[in-house]
């Protein structure tokens, strides 16, 4: 197996986007191109989750291909819900590392405010189990709801612990001009006023607006190269280290231990063993915090704190930028916005321009070692990645 | 008649499933469709549950009820929730009923109350 590096990386603001979504992926795709010095490549993989039922568009592979003068080279779009990304990544690993290409580019998209929030929330409630759980109205936020409840009883997780990550993750935001939220909250604006509840309403109890991630569009894009060909290019020596990727039951009622994410700690696990690594070198992670509980849970399940503790290294700001192990310096998914076929791609993104210094105010200082973690269903499908900076 | 949920035991080793599989979780090792259907319990214990305030387009509902139950079999279920204090832990009991409706179909599933 040849080891494969990550040689450019390009990213649309996250926002709502009036373009055509193939364009959305062409622009991220092109800013990645001109950063890795490329302008022809093997293979394209395209992420998305919604084109068909959202966008009344498919095969959207060909279409980016084509837009942006690829031709004649292989394309395939990868639907894979909300971990769609970083499975096209993993895809895009495995063509240059089995020799069969030498020059990838690997881009998400999503535009998902075509339609209003209603369909939005419906689209995503799609991936649910169809007839035990779709058929009752479950939505994803449902779903973290009855799981967040769960762990508040368990491990005595509350809603100030929730308000922390969405107030982290938000405010992070601010250093990331390619983020969605651009608007600073407090814990008094969302949690300790009397106009808290008028500003933070319940989504589904005990979750709240704030809580969740925003409904956004946007792409992100990098190329994946051999070692050859990223030593030619002359771009940093960010090497994708190691894959892991885990799936769990459809119906999230089956699952032994209802506070478990064991998809998600499988992942972690392997992409560890791959790369040589554990928990502890991870320098600066980006985790799939949709719902600000997930960000705790995730952080326990990848192994940076003990199962149940997760909450207790947010309060001692472990996982703020300057702690032991930041978590979503760029704002997560929660500030700089969930496109669901982009996001696995855009925590790459974050990762290698954490690993090339070019953080400026929310940089790691001196990262050499990151991680991804990309959640998709609720927890039935994971991909985590890690990135190492070489030279 | 009252209506039923049925979860799928497998004829080779017993294990039950639900939702349905085509190969047994267990054995791996059935042939097609060798399941027996086994009426889900209707009584139970909620293991958690919320209120959703934003539906799915198809529900002119203001907010919803949903939770996971215990059933007394141990097997485990999502169904709508009518209780207006919902508490984990509380004995429930469910009926089948409608869930969802859209244009030509109605789709039915468990509705629990507290018992």
């Amino acid at each position: 197996m040849r080891d494969v590096y990550v040689a450019g990386i390009g990213i649309t603001t996250f926002t709502r986007l009036e373009y055509p979504l193939s364009e959305i992926a062409a622009y991220a795709s092109m800013m990645a191109l001109k950063d890795a010095g490329v302008t022809e490549v093997d293979q394209l993989y395209v992420a998305n989750m919604g084109a068909p039922r959202v966008n009344h568009q498919t095969a959207l592979a060909s279409a980016v291909a084509d837009t942006l003068s690829l031709l004649p080279a292989g394309a395939a779009a990868i639907e894979n819900g909300p971990a769609s990304g970083a499975a096209a990544i993993k895809a895009g690993f495995q063509a240059v590392a089995s020799g069969l290409d030498d020059v990838v580019l690997v881009a998400g998209v999503e535009r998902m405010r075509e339609v209003n929030n209603l369909e939005a929330t419906d689209f995503i409630a799609t991936l649910t189990h169809p007839l035990t759980e779709y058929i009752y109205g479950v939505t994803l936020p449902a779903h973290a709801a009855m799981f967040t409840r769960l762990y508040m009883e368990k491990y005595g997780v509350t809603e100030r612990h929730l308000a922390m990550v969405g107030v982290k993750n938000q405010n992070a935001a601010l250093n990331n001009e390619w983020a969605h939220l651009q608007q600073e909250i407090s814990m008094e604006g969302i949690l300790d006023s009397p106009e808290a509840m008028t500003n933070n309403p319940y989504v589904a109890e005990p979750l709240r607006f704030f809580d969740a991630c925003p409904v956004s569009d946007g792409g992100a894009a990098i190329i994946l190269v051999s070692k050859e060909k990223a030593e030619e290019l002359g771009r940093p020596l960010i090497r994708l280290s190691g894959i892991g990727q885990a799936t769990d039951t459809h119906a999230v009622f089956e699952r032994e231990e209802p506070t478990d994410l064991l998809a998600v700690r499988k992942a972690a696990e392997d992409a560890f063993a791959m790369a040589g690594l554990t928990p502890e070198d991870v320098d600066v992670a980006e985790l799939h915090d949709a719902f600000t509980i997930l960000e705790i849970v995730e952080s326990e399940e990848v192994g940076f704190f003990p199962k149940g503790e997760g909450h207790l290294a947010l309060e001692k700001g472990e996982t703020a930028l300057g702690g032991k192990i930041p978590i979503n310096v760029g704002g997560g998914l929660k500030g700089r916005g969930h496109p669901v076929g982009a996001t696995g791609v855009a925590q790459a993104w974050e990762i290698v321009t954490q690993l090339r210094g070019d953080g400026g105010k929310r940089q790691v200082e001196g990262a050499r070692i990151g991680l991804t973690l990309n959640f998709g269903g609720f927890g039935n499908n994971v991909v985590c990645l890690t990135f190492v900076r070489e030279d | 008649m009252a209506r039923e949920i049925y979860a799928y035991k497998c004829r080779l080793c017993d294990t039950m499933h639900y939702p349905f599989r085509m190969v047994c979780k267990g054995c791996k090792q059935n042939d097609f469709f060798e399941f027996d259907t086994v009426p889900l319990p209707k009584s139970g214990t909620l293991l958690t549950f919320t209120r959703v305030y934003n539906l799915p387009a198809q529900y002119d509902v203001a907010t919803l009820g949903l939770g996971i139950v215990e059933l007394e079999n141990g097997m485990r279920m999502l169904g709508q929730l009518e209780i207006d204090e919902p508490e984990i832990g509380m004995a429930v009991k469910g009926s089948v009923d409608v869930v969802r409706k859209e244009a030509y179909d109605d789709y039915y599933g468990m509705v629990f109350t507290a018992a």
